[in-house]
C-alpha cells in the first residue's frame, strides 16, 4: 500500500483504454473551473452585502436564491460537460430554432419589466430567453462555419452567417435589450474573425449593426430610457434633472469603486454599498460592492480571475481537436470578455450603462445558467480534445 | 486550414481582449489612486444631513423696557418619514398620536398622502402645540418612534401699531438681496428685517443659527445624531424711544390731521347758485363768486379744457410727521409718521389680494403708507427755515449798512420787495417807464413779464393785502415772519458775492442737504439747492419746462424763505433746531441706545422687560456730534430772541399791531415751566393754492435741563400756526406733564377682517391742540 500519487497502480496507464489519459473524465480543465468557482463565491458574499437590508425580515432573500441558482447552474454545467459537443453539431440548429421560438414568445407574452419584455415569469423563477440565445446562436454559427475547412470565409458563407446571427439579434433588440444584442454580435464577430472573414466583411457587419440600432431607435423600438443612458454617459456630470437618475447610478458606483482604497472599507462596513446608495447593485453594479469593500486588492483579484478564465478559454480554443470546438470556444471567449468589459467598464464610467451582468458574480439565475452552459461547452471541448 | 493564419487570428483575439482587460485595470487604478480623495469627501456628504436650527430673534425694547417686538415660540410636532413607511405601524402610530395632539387620525393620514411636505425634512403633524404636549411626547420618545418637536419663532409686536415706522417689519428675502443674504449664511426661506430698526440691526437681531447633523441612509432616514450646535439668540435692542411720548405723538398727529380736514379756506364766501343750487366743481368743492372761472389746463388726453377752480376747499390734510428729540445727546424720544400701519400685517399670513387692499399701490404720495415721513419726507420748510438764513446773514456780516450791523441793522418792510437789479435799473431811469438792463431797453411791464421784479409778504387778513411791518430788525423779522426782510438777504447775499453759494454753505452746517445718519433705513438727504443740483434737476426733467438750468438770484430769494428747490426732512429740522437750542452742536439723532446680551428677563408686569438685569453688549447711545458750530452770542441771541417772541410775542406795530405767528396759540402756555422758542412755516404747495399749503412748526426748549426739541410737518393742512404748531405745543405740554397722556397698553390682536392699515387713533384729551383757530399767518 502506499500513497496513490506516488505509487501508480499496476493496472493503470495506457493499457486500460476506458480509464486512459485520453478519457474525458481525466481531462477536466480544473484551472478553468477554479476562477468560475471563486467568482461565484465572491459573488454570493457581494450580493449579501448589497441586499441584506432590502427585504424586510429576511436579509438572506437574495443570497439564498443566488445559492440555489448556483446549484442549478452547477448541475447544468456538469450535464453539458458530460455531453459530447461534437454531437451538438447536428442538433445546433434545433436548439437555435427553440431559442428563436422562445424569443418570439417572450415578445408576445413575456412579463413586462421596466418597459421591456425580457423574461417569462413562472411561479418560482423567471426565465430570460435572451441569455440562452447566447450559447445557442454561437453553437449554430460555429456549426455552420465549420462545415467547410477553408482558411477564409467566402461571401456566401458570411451572408448566411449574418442571417443566422441577424434573426435572434433583431428579436433581442426588439425586446428591447441592446446589451444582449451586442453580446451576440461580439460573439459572432469572434467566430467570423477566427473563420477568416475579410476586413471588409467585418466593416459591413459593423455598419449593419449601426444601421439596425439606428433603425430600431428611429422606429421607436428602443425607447428613450435606453437612449437617456447613453446621453447620461456622454454627460456624466450633468445637472439636468431628467438625466439625474441615470447619472447618479454611475456616479455612486464610481465613488464606491474609487473610495475602496487598497484594502477596501471592510466587508459590510462600506458606506455606499451598505448605506444603500447604489441602485440595483446586486446585479449590474455588483463590481462596485466588491471594489468598495475589498478595495484594489479585491477588485484586482476579480479582474485577475476573469483574466485567468479568459486565458483558459482561449487556450482550449487553441487545443480543440476540431475546428467546431475552436469556433465554440472563440465565440464564448468573446461573450465572456465582452460581458466582463462592458459590466466593469460601466461601473467605472468608461462605457455607457447597459443591463449586462458580470458573469458568475451578478445576481440572477438565467445569466448564471447560460454562462454555466457556455463554460460546460468549453470544458466539453477540452475534455474531448484527445479523442 | 492554414495553421499560421489560425495562430495570427488567435493572437489578434487574445491581444484585443488583453487590451480591454488592461483598460479595466488601468481605470480601476486611476479611480482609486487619482479620483479617490475628491470622491471620498462626497461619500461623507452623502452620509450626513444637516438641519439648521434657527435662533430666537433679538427682542426690541423702548427706553423703559416695554417690549415692542417679541417672539412667540411655535412648537411643531413632526414625524420622520421612515417611521411611517409600513402602513400597519403608521396607522397604529397615528391612532395613538391623534388624541394627544387633538387631531383626527385621518388628518394626519391626509398630510402623509397629500405630498405637500418635503421628503427630506420630517413631516409636520401639528403646529403650535403646547409645551406640556411637547414635553409629554419627548419624554416618551420610545413609545412614539420618529416623533420629534421642532421650535420655530414668530415675530410679535405687542404694542402694534405704535412706532410701526420705527420698528419696521420682517419680510421674505427679495430677489435682489438674495445673494447678499446667502453669503451671510441665510436660508432663502428666512424672514429678514425689511424696514425700520428690524432692517438696520438685522445682523445683530438675527443671532447665530445652530445645526444638527444627522447620519442618514440613501433614502434620508435618520440613523444617528452626529453633531449638534444650539443656536445663539440675537441681541436685544434697546431704543431711545419713549413709548408714552410715541403713542401721544401719533395720537396728536392723527387727531390734528383729521381736525384740519374740516377747516375750509373760505368759510364765508358766497356760493354761486344756479336754480337755487350750489355749484360744485369736479372735485365736489363749492364754487364761490370770487372763484377764478377760467383756468385753462391740458387734460390727460392732451386737450385744453377750461375749468372752474374754486377759491376755497377743505384741507386734504392727508399726512404728516412729528419728531421729539433730546437735543443735548440726539436721543429720539418719539417719531411719528402718518398714515401709519400695523406691522403685524406682515406676518398675518394674509393673501396677496388682501395685502394689496390694505397697502394699495398708489402713485399719490399723499397716500403712501410704508414711508417714514419723518426721515424720508422731502419738504419745503417755508418760514421755519428763516432762522438758518438769519444765521447765515449774521455770521457772514450780510446784515450791515450805514445805520448799523447785526442786530442793529434795520430794514423798512413795505410789504413788497423789489428785485435789486430791477430797482437799480429803475432808479437810473426814474420818471420814465423805460428801463435799461444789460444795455437793453425794456418797458417795465415787458421786463417784469420775463423776470420777477416783486416779491411780496403774505396777505394780512386785516387789509387783504401783503402785510406791512414797517421798520424791522432781524429779531422782529423772525418774530412776525417778514418775508421781504429775508428776500433781501437772499437777493443780496447772492449778488454781492458774485453768485457764490454762501447761503448754502452756511445752512448746510446745520445738516441740511445731507443725511443725519439716524439709525433707520432709507433716510433722505434732502437738498440745499445750488447751481449743480439745479442743473441736475433740469436735466432730469424734474422742473417745469422752460426753467433755466442756471441757478438764478430768484432761486436764492426763494431759498431764503425756505421755498423753491429746498428739500428737507422733519428729522433734519429737529436736528437743526436742536443745534440752535444747544449752542451749535449738530448731533446725530439716535433711535437705538444699546444692543443687549441675549436673554434679558421679563419683569413681573406684562409686556415689560427687566432692564435692571440686562447687560449691554454694544453701546450705541453715545452722543455723536457731527459738527460743533459754537455759534457766537451776537449771532445766536438775536435768533433765539426772535424765536422766543414767536411764542410769547410781542409782534410789531406799523399800520396796526401785527401779532407774532404763535403768540395767540401759546397764550395760555405755561412758559415758566418750560420756556421754548420756535418758528412756524407755511410751505406753499402746488399752483399756489391755499389748500395745498403745508404746515410746519419746530421749537426747542430754552431750559438746558429739559433739552427737548420737537418738529412737526403736516402736508396740505394750512398755516404753520394752525396745524403743526398745536401738535408741537401738545408735545411740550405732555413733556412737562400738563397734557394728559393715556397709558400705553398692549394692543388687541390684529383684526384680520379690517381693511385699514391701522385703526384710527385719537387723543384721549384733545384740549392741548386748542387755541389755533383764529388769527395767524404764515
Amino acid at each position: 500500500m502506499g500513497v496513490p500519487v506516488l505509487h501508480r497502480r499496476g493496472n493503470a496507464g495506457l493499457g486500460n483504454v476506458r480509464s486512459s489519459m485520453g478519457s474525458p473524465r481525466h481531462n477536466i480543465d480544473w484551472t478553468l473551473l477554479a476562477p468560475v468557482v471563486l467568482l461565484s463565491v465572491i459573488g454570493v458574499f457581494a450580493i449579501y452585502s448589497a441586499t441584506f437590508w432590502k427585504v424586510e425580515g429576511d436579509p438572506y432573500w437574495f443570497t439564498v436564491r443566488q445559492v440555489v441558482y448556483l446549484v442549478v447552474a452547477a448541475v447544468v454545467m456538469i450535464a453539458v460537460m458530460t455531453f459530447d459537443y461534437t454531437l451538438l453539431r447536428e442538433r445546433a440548429f434545433f436548439l437555435y430554432g427553440c431559442v428563436i421560438v422562445s424569443l418570439l414568445l417572450v415578445l408576445s407574452v413575456g412579463a413586462i419589466r421596466g418597459g421591456a419584455r425580457l423574461s417569462f415569469d413562472f411561479r418560482f423563477f423567471s426565465f430570460q430567453p435572451a441569455e440562452f440565445a447566447k450559447p445557442a446562436v454561437l453553437l449554430a454559427l460555429a456549426a455552420y462555419v465549420s462545415e467547410t475547412r477553408d482558411a477564409t470565409l467566402d461571401y456566401t458563407q458570411f451572408v448566411r452567417g449574418m442571417v443566422i446571427l441577424g434573426i435572434p439579434t433583431a428579436l433581442v433588440i426588439t425586446q428591447p435589450d441592446l446589451g444582449s444584442a451586442f453580446v451576440l454580435i461580439i460573439g459572432a464577430l469572434c467566430i467570423f474573425v477566427m473563420a477568416g472573414a475579410k476586413l471588409r466583411y467585418l466593416a459591413l457587419m459593423s455598419m449593419l449593426t449601426i444601421m439596425t440600432v439606428a433603425a430600431a431607435v428611429g422606429a421607436g423600438v428602443v425607447d428613450r430610457y435606453q437612449l437617456r443612458r447613453i446621453e447620461a454617459f456622454v454627460n456624466q456630470n450633468t445637472t439636468e434633472e431628467g438625466l439625474q437618475q441615470f447619472v447618479f447610478q454611475v456616479r455612486y458606483a464610481k465613488r464606491a469603486v474609487a473610495t475602496g482604497g487598497w484594502f477596501g472599507k471592510g466587508y459590510l462596513d462600506a458606506p455606499l454599498t451598505n448605506g444603500k446608495f447604489v441602485p440595483v447593485q446586486q446585479s449590474d453594479f455588483i463590481f462596485s460592492a466588491i471594489a468598495e469593500q475589498f478595495g484594489m486588492i479585491g477588485a484586482g483579484l476579480v479582474l485577475g480571475l476573469f483574466g485567468l478564465l479568459l486565458f483558459r478559454i482561449w487556450r482550449v480554443a487553441h487545443m480543440s481537436k476540431d475546428i467546431f470546438g475552436t469556433y465554440i470556444c472563440v465565440g464564448i471567449f468573446g461573450v465572456v470578455a465582452w460581458h466582463t468589459f462592458q459590466n466593469i467598464g460601466m461601473t467605472m464610467g468608461i462605457v455607457p450603462v447597459t443591463g449586462v451582468p458580470l458573469p458568475f458574480v451578478s445576481y440572477g439565475g438565467s445569466s448564471l445558467v447560460a454562462f454555466a452552459i457556455m463554460i460546460g461547452l468549453v470544458e466539453s471541448v477540452h475534455m474531448r480534445r484527445m479523442r | 486550414m492554414d495553421a499560421d493564419k489560425r495562430s495570427k487570428r488567435f493572437a489578434a483575439l487574445g491581444l484585443t481582449v488583453s487590451v480591454l482587460m488592461g483598460a479595466l485595470g488601468l481605470r480601476l487604478w486611476f479611480l482609486q489612486a487619482v479620483d479617490a480623495p475628491v470622491l471620498e469627501l462626497r461619500v461623507q456628504a452623502n452620509k450626513t444631513r444637516t438641519v439648521k436650527l434657527l435662533p430666537e430673534r433679538g427682542r426690541i425694547f423702548d427706553r423703559e423696557g416695554r417690549i415692542l417686538a417679541d417672539n412667540e415660540r411655535l412648537l411643531t410636532v413632526t414625524l420622520d418619514w421612515e417611521a411611517m413607511r409600513r402602513t400597519s405601524e403608521r396607522l397604529e402610530l397615528f391612532s395613538r398620536l391623534a388624541p394627544i395632539l387633538d387631531v383626527a387620525p385621518g388628518d394626519i393620514e391626509n398630510r402623509f398622502k397629500g405630498g405637500k411636505y418635503s421628503p427630506l425634512l420630517p413631516m409636520p403633524v401639528k403646529e403650535g402645540v403646547s409645551e406640556e404636549t411637547a414635553i409629554y411626547l419627548i419624554q416618551r420618545v420610545e413609545d412614539f418612534p420618529g416623533v420629534d418637536v421642532t421650535v420655530e419663532w414668530k415675530r410679535q409686536y405687542p404694542f402694534a401699531p405704535i412706532a410701526a415706522h420705527v420698528l419696521g417689519y420682517l419680510g421674505a428675502i427679495t430677489q435682489g438681496d438674495a445673494n447678499q443674504y446667502l453669503e451671510q449664511g441665510y436660508n432663502l426661506n428666512e424672514r429678514v428685517g425689511q424696514f425700520g430698526v428690524e432692517k438696520v440691526f438685522e445682523t445683530y437681531l438675527r443671532g447665530t443659527p445652530g445645526f444638527v447633523k444627522y447620519e442618514v441612509d440613501s433614502r434620508g432616514a435618520v440613523l444617528d445624531v452626529v453633531e449638534r450646535r444650539d443656536p445663539i439668540p440675537g441681541n436685544d435692542l434697546l431704543l431711545a424711544i419713549d413709548l408714552d411720548f410715541q403713542q401721544f405723538a401719533e395720537q396728536a398727529l392723527e387727531t390734528q390731521l383729521r381736525l384740519r380736514r374740516f377747516g375750509e379756506t373760505c368759510q364765508a364766501r358766497v356760493p354761486v347758485l344756479v336754480d337755487g343750487k350750489e355749484v360744485r366743481d369736479a372735485d365736489g368743492r363749492r364754487v364761490t363768486e370770487s372763484a377764478k372761472p377760467f383756468v385753462n389746463f391740458t387734460n390727460d388726453e392732451g386737450v385744453v379744457e377750461t375749468r372752474v377752480i374754486p377759491d376755497c376747499a377743505n384741507y386734504k390734510s392727508p399726512a404728516g410727521s412729528v419728531v421729539m428729540m433730546n437735543y443735548s445727546n440726539g436721543e429720539v424720544l418719539a417719531m411719528a409718521s402718518y398714515p401709519t400701519f400695523d406691522n403685524r400685517w406682515f406676518n398675518a399670513s394674509i393673501s396677496s389680494d388682501k395685502f394689496a387692499q390694505i397697502f394699495p399701490r398708489t402713485d399719490d404720495p399723499d397716500q403712501s403708507i410704508l414711508v417714514n415721513r419723518a426721515i424720508q419726507g422731502q419738504y419745503n420748510l417755508g418760514s421755519s427755515f428763516k432762522p438758518f438764513v438769519a444765521y447765515a446773514a449774521l455770521g457772514t456780516g450780510q446784515l450791515s449798512d450805514q445805520d448799523g450791523s447785526g442786530v442793529d441793522y434795520r430794514y423798512q418792510d413795505k410789504g413788497v420787495y423789489e428785485d435789486s437789479t430791477f430797482a437799480a435799473a429803475r432808479s437810473r431811469t426814474s420818471g420814465n417807464n423805460l428801463i435799461i438792463v444789460d444795455g437793453q431797453e425794456f418797458t417795465t411791464s415787458e421786463y417784469c413779464a420775463e423776470n420777477r421784479c416783486f416779491y411780496r409778504n403774505a396777505l394780512c387778513s386785516g387789509t387783504g393785502k401783503p402785510c406791512v411791518y414797517g421798520s424791522v430788525n432781524v429779531v422782529d423779522a423772525l418774530a412776525v415772519s417778514s418775508d421781504t426782510f429775508f428776500y433781501k438777504i437772499g437777493d443780496e447775499i447772492f449778488r454781492q458775492r458774485g453768485g457764490a453759494p454762501v447761503l448754502q454753505e452756511e445752512v448746510r452746517k446745520f445738516g441740511f442737504g445731507s443725511q443725519t445718519g439716524i439709525d433707520l433705513p432709507y433716510e433722505s438727504p434732502g437738498r440745499v439747492p445750488d447751481s449743480e443740483s439745479k442743473r441736475k434737476l433740469v436735466e432730469a426733467g424734474a422742473l417745469f419746462e422752460g426753467e433755466s438750468p442756471t441757478y438764478l438770484v430768484g432761486d436764492n430769494v426763494q431759498l431764503s424763505i425756505g421755498q423753491g428747490l429746498l428739500a428737507a426732512s422733519p428729522i433734519q429740522l429737529a436736528v437743526a433746531y436742536g443745534a440752535l437750542g444747544n449752542g451749535g452742536d449738530v448731533n446725530r439723532p439716535l433711535i437705538a441706545l444699546a444692543l443687549l446680551e441675549p436673554g434679558t428677563p421679563n419683569a413681573l408686569e406684562v409686556g415689560l422687560a427687566d432692564l435692571s438685569k440686562a447687560s449691554v453688549a454694544v453701546e450705541l447711545g453715545t452722543k455723536n456730534t457731527i459738527r460743533s458750530l459754537n455759534i457766537p452770542p451776537d449771532v445766536r441771541d438775536p435768533i433765539v430772541q426772535g424765536l422766543s417772541r414767536v411764542v410769547t410775542g410781542p409782534g410789531v406795530t406799523s399800520d396796526y399791531y401785527h401779532s407774532t405767528t404763535g403768540e395767540r396759540l401759546f397764550r395760555n402756555y405755561p412758559y415758566d415751566k418750560l420756556p421754548i422758542a420756535g418758528k412756524t412755516g407755511t410751505a406753499q404747495g402746488a399752483a399756489n393754492l391755499p389748500w395745498n399749503d403745508s404746515s410746519v412748526f419746530a421749537a426747542f426748549s430754552l431750559d438746558p435741563n429739559q433739552p427737548i426739541v420737537v418738529s412737526a410737518y403736516m402736508e396740505k393742512a394750512g398755516y404753520g400756526s394752525r396745524a403743526a404748531a398745536p401738535v408741537v405745543k401738545c408735545m411740550f405740554l405732555a413733556f412737562m406733564g400738563e397734557a394728559r397722556m393715556s397709558t400705553v397698553l398692549p394692543s388687541n390682536p390684529l383684526d384680520v377682517t379690517s381693511t385699514l392699515a391701522a385703526p384710527e387713533r385719537k387723543l384721549a384729551d384733545g384740549r392741548c391742540l386748542a387755541g389755533a383757530n383764529f388769527g395767524g399767518r404764515d
